[in-house]
């Protein structure tokens, strides 16, 4: 097959997608889009990208609400980095952060959806964007680079996704952040350059004729420029019109007009000629300009430029170096791109759609507007003031019991809940029964002239068609909700409408935990319904009781570190085990003290080699002397470190934990965080936790001689119970 | 050259500028069309894998070029004329464990009286885990340029992803071997069964008996008819079944000894064939006894048996295959970039990359004992000429020497199936041959002996140091300042500056720094790494460290200079440099990197002077091991041996300073991994001071 100029000629598109049709029955490339007119996407490449900003410009503006969609390269960056029940609303969205700044996005849903009054439907422009964070402008780029996760691309893969149309053709982009630097860039060398230093090339002046060729070049030239010099401002004197003096110079020298002024055009020259020529008009020209920049519209071939006296020049020379930077500014601006969309979002204030979208809005930050920040706190309020109104229709569902029983108590995975909510759009050829009380919402489809009553592209998982079917779900949920689309006269206002209220900004920061996240507030609270399931099977986390364990001996299994734990601590001392992956664990107490009386008597053991501690029921989770355990809060270090080590224990070595002064640091310390991890959440459950004192946790304390520990095999217990 | 040929040669010169889809293949077309390189995806594998078999033991070298996604993460991390050969292999193994290998183009050549004869094949990998065992590659990341780059040459990602071959490395499919769960008997190497216990041999005894019995009752019956009551009876009885058409015997095991007594039992036994049916956790279970009509038939299932091991290698294997047929078969392998290169093939295809050069080499060299560089040969002959990449280096000697070379590719093109990729490994082979001319070494090897190449040739083998040197030392300090200067200097004569202002020019800093000190009043030159950090050579010896003690100590320079520092200048040795590469510390700007690398050091320094807490003794007992190699297990610190003493026979009482347990946690490691026998017993720790 001839796959190197893929996708650049329109005409090649038709050979090509009957190449793939062979290769795949269920294609969905862009070149698709010509044979099947029933099935169409408006997929937007960075050839059609400003037609299709201009039209999505009004569809937005009239939109009642938009919904929206991701592909990304990735999700996670390392097994551990998945998201757990042990995973603390800090540590989650330390997680989200990671994927988003490690990972690219590819593809950019965008679906306006707006009420038709007349037609008593909704009429959805569903738009798929291909975007590559190409680097457009010279310097700090989008980024330098980006992560793949093989299971991710295979994921793409089975789905059809067209790479090439991504990279070859995708809309690049710069954020907020990236365009203000780029500008700022640009001002400071524009403000530094003194304006005599214009010319391309500093090294001019230290140019030396050395070559008898140079020496002879630059004596023709300056004749040459100096007779039409001489021509010019004797033409000027007798306004007569200019003529070539000799046939010799029409050939290489003719005049144009440069900003109002008469100037000589220098063709096919090499570049050394150029730089003689340039420092030629230096040496022997005062009123001369040299000018000459690659490649810019302004001046695209090198000029000798005429200017009546200094201050004219001066003004010529202000006049280009505007020209130059206006410019490179409009390169700036240009290098936007898919940004323009974001900001549209942005500006127009709509209600903002998505399904589980926590992590589509953190790339979203991450990529068109800044860096993300380091709390989840800061993140969340930045986050609004770009996007007031989020619905998560994720939340909508888990958190009705309605909508469950609608979905039959099936996952509330996005085509699952629009198979269930919205069968009549996802397959309209089986005759759907419209109940009485569960009007179904009709929605049609418009790409670009074209409208579709009945539109399924049926491509899952490609960001437009993805974003349509949120928005469907959305639509459908609304009106279970009470909401009478038809009372309102258009627009609908649905950010402030009051059965509303309760889902708007409220997005699941973490669906294993169903820890469901305020924007307004960044408090967290459990949803009420979606995942209690899920909830049940762990009993009530405590992160202050948790010890994180690991270079553990290879296949230690949960049970028996807890029945280890046990014989030191008590039977009831350990509530559970978690395997974070082969190498780590949890172990959360029961009581906090604990936490710290068995680093204490880890380090201890540890120490001591003799028998005692080799006989300890601990030595099988210390075996070769290599397994390592800390508190909670370096887990949350662990987690915040750009680092991604596929195995836990070779990213805590990477990230350079220094466990032995870590475990010990005092117990106001972890307090502190404790206080911070508790006002974070409004779980009274948590609260209950936190005013208990590390009393027993201090160091001085908890220490065990040795001896005793031969004796009893509850050392800890008996400590405590004195 | 008439005008009109001129202007057709502008014309061409403009579309290299502008490349169209269109032109690109005409020129393709014009220029490349007598060379054709295989291109292999997994539908074309098997077939491939066929031929460059052949190929490559009907060949005497064997070239190979990787296209990865990319190579470094910022400017300052990739390979630079400063790098000693330890920094630029800890920057290599670096990128080879971030990127990956999308195409892996393999050439088996010959070259017969100036005559290449070779046969490129061009491999497309995507690192899919084809087995859900979570390998090869959890992720990987790209670089936008390279990605740029492969998109311009009309790369098909599309095809790599869905079609593209996977693989697992050696050291993978080791760890994996529990999970993929399959081995043949010939996998069980039987020992001579020297000491045979008792159980042993009623083990052995009995369950000769039993197959002995089962092969007669299975002869008989098919002799004569049966009743189908009795036969199945005797099935029943005999624990008989079928396997395929052949009837096969199930002998429980229930340890590794008895699989290797059943299997050495069963070669006295005519026409049955053997199989070991794997359980879950990679133990032999159970064998299966396969009975067979004649020895003819035994020969038909046992092709069948080695077709389906072959099968399931190729699945689990995959792309390694090829790896490993030229690694067996012994030949010389010729690249353009060997660190880039082999750190790549190293950590994809054998194993996890070792963190010294030295252990890099030497486990490499056991796999592909003859490596050579086009790269390196370029430099005997244009030591001085930055030729970097290949199109240049071929016509560099395309000017100066006189070497023709034809060309002789085994596939031909066909009409409108011309492809580019890999196309470099056909130029690294036609380059080789070239510099075999000029250099008038003769590439033609014995056919009976591969492993000895023509001595010229031997000493240009196995060449890592990226640099200039031809020297052979690994501990060679010297490294360039300049791409295209060859001249060199010590290590200890350069200084890092960095937290200057950003995008600031290397003239300009040196303007700066001119006259500002005496030590800047000898000649000294500034070379910038990346935008704000510069790497400062003094010519004087001396002058490094006399400049560093000033930046310490805070005495005036003049103002710009004392400018400069009260706006964050600093200054560190190479050495600083050095650990920022063990350390890891990949920071995007090497100024970060420098500023922790500091701060490392420092923490540890003053850990050092603190008593009691600081220095931690331990008496670490190793069974007859040398520390010799122990001083630079963790290079950032020195440790030091205070005595050695010898105790108990062979045992040997060491005691080491290290500062932190971590960095004890790591020489234990690092000890475990290259002593014969692990640490038996770790020592007590033990407060002690320094004297």
């Amino acid at each position: 097959m001839k796959k190197y100029f893929l996708v650049r000629a329109m005409a090649m598109a038709e050979a090509q997608a009957r190449n793939r049709n062979q290769l795949f029955p269920f294609n969905r490339f862009l070149c698709s889009s010509s044979n099947s007119s029933d099935l169409t996407l408006k997929n937007v490449t960075k050839s059609n990208f400003e037609p299709a900003l201009a039209e999505l410009r009004s569809h937005v503006r009239e939109a009642d609400f938009v919904s929206f969609d991701l592909e990304m390269t990735g999700v996670t960056s390392a097994p551990w980095r998945e998201s757990f029940e042990f995973d603390r609303a800090d540590i989650r969205y330390l997680k989200v952060k990671d994927s988003a700044e490690k990972f690219a996005v590819v593809q950019f849903g965008v679906c306006p959806f707006r009420w038709d009054s007349k037609n008593r439907s909704f009429i959805a422009h569903p738009h798929n964007f291909y975007v590559f964070p190409r680097q457009e402008i010279p310097g700090d780029g989008p980024s330098y680079e980006f992560s793949c996760q093989t299971t991710s691309l295979d994921f793409l893969a089975k789905y059809q996704f067209d790479f090439n149309a991504c990279i070859y053709e995708g809309i690049s982009y710069l954020s907020r952040r990236q365009e203000e630097e780029g500008l700022r860039r640009l001002n400071s060398v524009y403000n530094d350059e003194s304006s005599e230093s214009l010319s391309s090339s500093k090294a001019v002046a230290d140019m030396q004729l050395v070559r008898m060729a140079d020496i002879l070049f630059a004596e023709r030239m300056t004749n040459k420029i100096g007779e039409w010099r001489a021509g010019l401002l004797r033409d000027t004197n007798e306004g007569s019109e200019f003529q070539g003096s000799s046939n010799d110079t029409v050939q290489k020298l003719q005049t144009i007009f440069f900003k109002m002024r008469p100037a000589l055009v220098l063709n096919v020259l090499t570049s050394r000629q150029l730089r003689l020529i340039e420092l030629v008009i230096k040496k022997h020209f005062e009123d001369l300009v040299y000018v000459h920049a690659t490649g810019e519209i302004s001046c695209p071939q090198p000029l000798v430029v005429y200017t009546d006296s200094t201050t004219d020049r001066d003004l010529l020379m202000r006049e280009i170096k505007h020209c130059r930077k206006n410019e490179a500014v409009t390169k700036i601006k240009a290098a936007v791109g898919f940004r323009h969309v974001i900001d549209l979002l942005s500006t127009e204030r709509k209600l903002i759609v998505g399904h589980n979208c926590f992590l589509d809005i953190a790339h979203i930050y991450n990529k068109f507007v800044g860096p993300l920040p380091l709390t989840v706190e800061e993140y969340v309020s930045e986050v609004q003031k770009h996007f007031p109104y989020i619905v998560d229709t994720k939340v909508m569902l888990n958190s009705d019991s309605s909508f469950l029983h609608l979905v039959k108590k099936g996952s509330t995975s996005l085509s699952k809940a629009f198979t269930f909510l919205c069968p009549q759009i996802a397959s309209p050829n089986v005759s759907s029964i419209v109940l009485a009380d569960n009007p179904r919402i009709k929605v049609e489809v418009q790409v670009d002239d074209k409208r579709f009553s009945n539109w399924n592209s049926g491509a899952k998982h490609e960001a437009g068609y993805d974003a349509f079917m949120t928005g469907c779900v959305f639509a459908q949920a609304c009106t279970h909700l009470g909401i009478d689309f038809n009372l309102h006269a258009p627009p609908v206002d649905l950010v402030h409408n009051e059965k509303l209220q309760k889902y708007i900004n409220h997005l699941y920061l973490s669906w294993i935990n169903g820890d469901v996240i305020d924007l307004r507030t960044g408090k967290c609270t459990a949803d009420s319904l979606g995942s209690t399931n899920l909830k049940n099977r762990y009993p009530k986390i405590l992160f202050s009781n948790i010890v994180i364990l690991w270079d553990l001996p290879s296949n230690l299994k949960a049970r028996e570190i807890k029945e280890c734990m046990s014989k030191v601590f008590g039977t009831d001392s350990v509530t559970s085990v978690f395997h974070l992956d082969e190498t780590a664990a949890f172990v959360q107490f029961s009581k906090q003290e604990f936490v710290s009386s068995f680093l204490e008597l880890k380090d201890t053991l540890e120490q001591k080699y003799d028998p005692i501690s080799v006989l300890h029921p601990l030595s099988k989770i210390l075996e070769g002397g290599c397994t390592r355990a800390a508190t909670y809060e370096i887990y949350k270090e662990i987690c915040s470190s750009p680092i991604s080590e596929v195995l836990f224990s070779n990213q805590a070595e990477a990230v350079g934990i220094e466990w032995r002064t870590r475990q010990l640091e005092p117990a106001v310390e972890v307090e502190k965080q404790e206080d911070r991890a508790s006002s974070f959440s409004q779980d009274q459950d948590r609260k209950e936790t936190s005013p208990i004192t590390i009393a027993a946790g201090a160091p001085s304390s908890c220490h065990f001689p040795t001896d005793e520990l031969v004796d009893s095999f509850y050392p800890v217990q008996a400590q405590l119970s004195k | 050259m008439s005008p009109r040929l001129q202007m057709l040669h502008k014309r061409f010169f403009c579309t290299k500028i502008f490349p169209t889809a269109a032109d690109h293949h005409f020129r393709l077309r014009r220029h490349q069309n007598q060379w054709l390189i295989k291109q292999v995806t997994k539908s074309n594998f098997s077939e491939a894998l066929g031929e460059i078999r052949t190929h490559i033991s009907n060949s005497d070298f064997i070239a190979v070029s990787l296209q990865q996604t990319g190579a470094y993460s910022a400017p300052w991390q990739r390979v630079l004329p400063i790098d000693i050969a330890e920094t630029a292999y800890l920057k290599a193994k670096r990128a080879a464990e971030r990127f990956q290998v999308l195409q892996f183009a393999v050439c088996p050549f010959s070259v017969k009286a100036s005559k290449l004869i070779a046969h490129p094949y061009n491999f497309h990998l995507f690192p899919r885990d084809e087995l859900k065992i979570a390998m090869p590659s959890y992720s990987f990341s790209c670089q936008l340029s390279y990605l740029t780059t492969m998109a311009r040459e009309g790369f098909d990602f599309n095809a790599c992803i869905y079609d593209g071959i996977s693989y697992l490395s050696r050291a993978q499919e080791l760890a994996a071997a529990d999970r993929i769960g399959h081995s043949s008997p010939s996998s069980y190497v039987v020992p001579s069964s020297s000491a045979n216990s008792v159980a042993d041999s009623v083990f052995t005894e009995r369950t000769k008996s039993r197959v002995r019995h089962w092969v007669n009752a299975c002869k008989d019956s098919n002799k004569k008819t049966e009743d189908a009551l009795i036969n199945t009876l005797r099935k029943l009885v005999s624990g008989s079944e079928l396997y395929g058409s052949r009837p096969c015997l199930i002998i429980n095991v229930c340890s590794e000894r008895q699989v290797q007594l059943v299997l050495e039992m069963l070669k006295e036994v005519v026409d049955v064939v053997p199989m070991v049916v794997p359980a879950r956790g990679g133990e032999v279970q159970a064998i299966r006894v396969v009975l067979t009509s004649s020895e003819e038939d035994k020969n038909l299932l046992e092709k069948e048996l080695q077709d389906m091991e072959e099968e399931h290698n190729k699945r689990v294997r995959g792309f390694r295959e090829v790896i490993d047929l030229i690694s067996t078969s012994q030949k010389p392998v010729v690249a353009h970039n060997t660190l880039n290169d082999f750190t790549f093939i190293y950590s994809k295809f054998l194993a996890p990359l070792p963190s010294s050069m030295d252990e890099f080499r030497s486990s490499l060299l056991l796999v592909f004992p003859h490596i050579l560089d086009v790269n390196h040969l370029m430099k005997e002959i244009g030591p001085f000429e930055k030729l970097n990449n290949l199109p240049a280096s071929i016509s560099y000697l395309r000017r100066k020497f006189f070497a023709p070379i034809d060309m002789e590719v085994s596939h031909r093109a066909e009409a409108d199936n011309v492809q580019i990729h890999g196309r470099n490994v056909l130029r690294i082979s036609e380059l080789f041959a070239k510099l075999c001319s000029v250099l008038k070494i003769n590439p033609e090897t014995f056919e009976d002996d591969y492993c000895h190449l023509s001595s010229a040739l031997q000493c240009h083998a196995n060449t890592f140091n990226p640099s200039l040197t031809s020297s052979e030392d690994p501990i060679d300090e010297d490294v360039r300042i300049w791409n295209k200067n060859s001249r060199r200097i010590s290590i200890n004569n350069l200084v890092l500056l960095w937290g200057l202002e950003s995008g600031i020019s290397a003239a300009k800093l040196k303007a700066l720094l001119h006259g500002s000190h005496e030590v800047f009043s000898k000649e000294f030159d500034v070379q910038m790494v990346d935008k704000n950090c510069a790497v400062i050579v003094f010519w004087t010896t001396g002058f490094s460290d006399r400049f560093l003690r000033i930046m310490d100590s805070g005495e005036i320079f003049c103002e710009s200079l004392k400018d400069m520092i009260s706006e964050g200048l600093a200054a560190a040795s190479y050495k600083t440099y050095r650990s920022v590469c063990k350390l890891g510390l990949w920071e995007a700007d090497l100024a970060d990197a420098l500023d922790k690398a500091l701060e490392k050091t420092k923490r540890l320094t003053e850990a050092k002077s603190e008593e009691d807490l600081s220095i931690l003794c331990t008496v670490v007992r190793f069974k007859s091991c040398s520390f010799g190699f122990l001083v630079d297990v963790d290079g950032f610190f020195d440790l030091e041996a205070f005595w050695t003493e010898e105790c108990q026979g062979t045992w040997l009482l060491n005691v080491l300073t290290v500062t932190v347990p971590m960095n004890l946690r790591n020489i234990i490691k690092s000890l475990g991994e290259t002593c014969p026998n692990p640490p038996l017993m770790l020592g007590r720790l033990i407060s002690k001071q320094l004297p």
